[in-house]
């Protein structure tokens, strides 16, 4: 190993968790207003990878695949959040999870009877990546991280720059007070679980791009994305995306160390102690006990 | 007195009345399941029809019912007729347990067939074993051959082992001329029992295998995994992968511009990986693969058959596997009769799995040989079976080049 090596690690982990980053921001921002941890957020990310994989089929273009994915997600979602999610909206959290877990798998059977099981990959030239001594990026990985930070951005600005936002933020942190200050819970639901719709919807894109799509290759994403979520702190958008960059780098560059097959167990591990001593999470404010 | 005669007359014709109507009862119950154990053999189909396991299931199930259709076209197994009763194993280990149980206890079945990926018969065996039924399965993993999965013998193997297909693999580097080759695997079963029997296999030569990593599967990427086999400079690199994943690493390894070959196991270097990934990138790919007993007349007889039915007999060499599972299981019940214990059975599939008598390739054929007292060994098609001592089979192997977006097949590796 020398330090091209771990470069290279640290450059395959960056991009990784660009990957995870975007359902860790789908699950915080569902678990920020809904507050229930969303077990389908990685069904609808599939769902989203089928979308954006039919309309580069059809388009040929990654702009248009992207947008489609982002509409099949934002559907899904809302969908789910109207017939599944909402009239079991004030039971416990463990109903909202298991309710959550159900939707999951009739999205992925679903995806299973349309599509069949095989993986596919997106019909499109592979590139050979660029050499900087034995450092090799990959183009197509800048232009995807690009197109990530893009969508991070504009979550971030709507969240944070938008009336919209504010009443969201407003939400999340106190709803009875959101409620008694006049904001439309409704309304702000529907248009929450649209934003996250879209994210997850272009993550399946994104990924799709890089690697297959196969009805279960967002169920495979769910728990690290959750680790991540956990990590950066549930509830805290900015702290999902630090928390999946840092996962993701930790994984990769752990690896000259515990080999290939314990990487995964990494990211439990530093999920616990970040639990055992920041239980809020690393970039989140502790939260008030109701 | 009268009336008390009487009395007793009526407690005597009651007496005997009921006597003779348990005894009906008792006889009728007692004849029955004689009768049906007479009349019919009940056979459990457990395969994959959905699952990753789906592009094969189907014809699997096809293949069994032809061969039941032919073994009871044949007047049945010693009088006994075959009934097959199905289960969807859904490539899934707790669907085939489920299945299995079902078939077991409800369907009452003597034997279990059609069972393909490694995990489902490694869950389902212990079953089979406490109730003294045969297993017939298509699996790889290593540990299904000996004790204490396969202990009492129940269970027979009708594909290469994991094993097997290493040493697969080492013939061909070998025969490619390849110097320096490294391994990557799955990190399940059948993954590590390929590329550790290459590697044992490759070693026992006395060479070098130059770097291996094993894997976790179902990563949204495996660059870092890629860069360390890469970082040795190997001249060919040997899997023991699945399609996603091998689709994901020569996606990424193409990328990287490194220039290196491939040996990959047939179920992941198919149709669909060159559909996926396009000419450019798989070209030059060797597929390792078990070819059917195609010289032999019951691959003949069986590809007939399969072809009017449907099935994609070139493609599909899992169902003449379970086409054979029927078959010799058919031959054995007829030279062991339909009551016979799953013991007594296994012993008789085992001889009639092995060279040494007349040999037959039909059921037809076998059974008339049977019914004559003769010793049969039955040749499949599938493979000529020749059951080792853990009743695992030994099929020929053949090397496929990609070449231009075609599976091209170049030759045959005998072990």
């Amino acid at each position: 190993m020398n330090y091209a090596d771990y470069i290279n690690l640290a450059i395959n982990g960056l991009v990784e968790g660009l990957l995870m980053a975007l359902p860790a921001l789908a699950l915080t921002l569902v678990y920020g207003l809904a507050r229930f941890p969303n077990a389908a957020t990685g069904d609808f990310v599939t769902v989203g990878g089928f979308a954006g994989f039919g309309m580069h089929h059809l388009s040929g273009s990654l702009v248009v695949a992207g947008l489609g994915g982002a509409a099949a997600g934002a559907a899904a979602a809302l969908a789910a959040y109207w017939l599944a999610f909402r009239p079991v909206m004030r039971r416990p959290v463990i109903t909202l999870m298991l309710t959550s877990i159900g939707v999951g798998f009739v999205l992925r059977a679903a995806l299973g009877i349309a599509f069949g099981h095989e993986p596919r990959a997106f019909e499109m030239p592979l590139q050979r990546a660029m050499r900087f001594g034995d450092i090799s990026i990959l183009p197509a990985d800048i232009s995807l991280a690009l197109l990530t930070i893009v969508v991070l951005a504009a979550v971030f600005v709507l969240l944070f720059m938008t009336p919209l936002g504010r009443s969201l933020r407003a939400i999340a942190d106190d709803p009875d007070l959101a409620r008694v200050s006049g904001i439309r819970r409704e309304r702000c639901m529907v248009a929450m679980w649209a934003i996250a719709g879209m994210v997850c919807g272009i993550a399946g894109t994104v990924s799709g791009v890089r690697t297959v799509i196969y009805p279960d290759a967002g169920w495979n994403l769910l728990l690290p994305a959750f680790a991540a979520a956990v990590i950066g702190g549930l509830g805290s958008p900015v702290g999902a995306v630090l928390g999946a960059i840092l996962l993701g780098m930790l994984q990769e560059l752990a690896t000259p160390w515990t080999g290939f097959v314990y990487k995964i167990a990494i990211g439990y591990v530093v999920m616990v102690i970040v639990l055992l001593v920041r239980p809020q999470g690393l970039f989140n404010r502790v939260q008030k006990v109701r | 007195m009268k009336p008390s005669r009487t009395r007793n007359q009526e407690k005597q014709m009651k007496t005997i009345h009921s006597f003779v109507m348990s005894a009906v009862g008792l006889a009728a119950l007692c004849a029955s399941p004689a009768f049906a154990q007479q009349a019919t053999f009940q056979v459990g189909a457990l395969t994959p029809v959905t699952g990753a396991g789906a592009p094969y299931g189907a014809g699997m199930s096809k293949a069994i019912e032809i061969a039941v259709a032919e073994i009871n076209a044949a007047g049945g197994a010693k009088g006994a007729k075959l009934v097959v009763s199905s289960e969807d194993s859904q490539t899934a280990p707790q669907a085939a347990v489920l299945g299995a149980k079902k078939l077991l206890s409800v369907s009452n079945v003597k034997a279990l067939i059609g069972v393909w990926s490694s995990g489902e018969s490694l869950a389902v065996m212990p079953l089979t074993n406490e109730a003294n039924v045969l297993l017939m399965h298509a699996s790889g993993a290593p540990a299904l051959s000996g004790p204490p999965v396969n202990d009492k013998k129940l269970g027979f193997r009708f594909q290469a082992t994991n094993g097997r297909f290493g040493r697969a693999f080492a013939e061909i580097a070998k025969r490619e001329g390849y110097t320096k080759p490294a391994t990557m695997a799955f990190n399940n079963a059948s993954g590590l029992g390929n590329t550790e029997g290459f590697a044992t296999a490759w070693k026992a030569a006395g060479k070098e295998v130059v770097a291996s990593v094993v894997y976790e599967p179902n990563r949204p990427s495996y660059r870092s995994e890629l860069q360390s086999v890469l970082r040795a400079k190997p001249d060919v690199i040997v899997t023991g992968s699945y399609l996603a994943d091998t689709t994901i690493i020569l996606r990424e390894w193409y990328q990287s511009g490194v220039n290196t070959k491939w040996i990959i196991p047939g179920w992941a270097a198919n149709a669909d990986l060159i559909k996926a990934l396009g000419p450019e990138v798989t070209e030059g790919i060797i597929s390792v693969e078990t070819v059917s007993n195609e010289a032999a007349p019951s691959y003949k007889h069986y590809a007939e058959a399969a072809g009017k039915a449907g099935i994609n007999v070139q493609g599909n060499a899992y169902a003449a596997m379970a086409y054979d599972q029927a078959i010799i299981l058919g031959l054995a019940v007829q030279a062991a009769g339909p009551t016979a214990s799953g013991t007594e059975l296994a012993k008789k599939v085992h001889e009639i799995g092995t060279a040494g008598g007349t040999q037959v390739y039909t059921f037809a054929e076998g059974k008339k040989k049977l019914e004559a007292g003769e010793r049969v060994s039955y040749i499949g098609a599938s493979s000529a079976l020749n059951f080792d001592e853990f009743n695992d089979v030994t099929p020929d192997f053949a090397a496929w080049k990609i070449e231009k977006g075609q599976l091209v097949r170049k030759y045959i590796v005998k072990l």
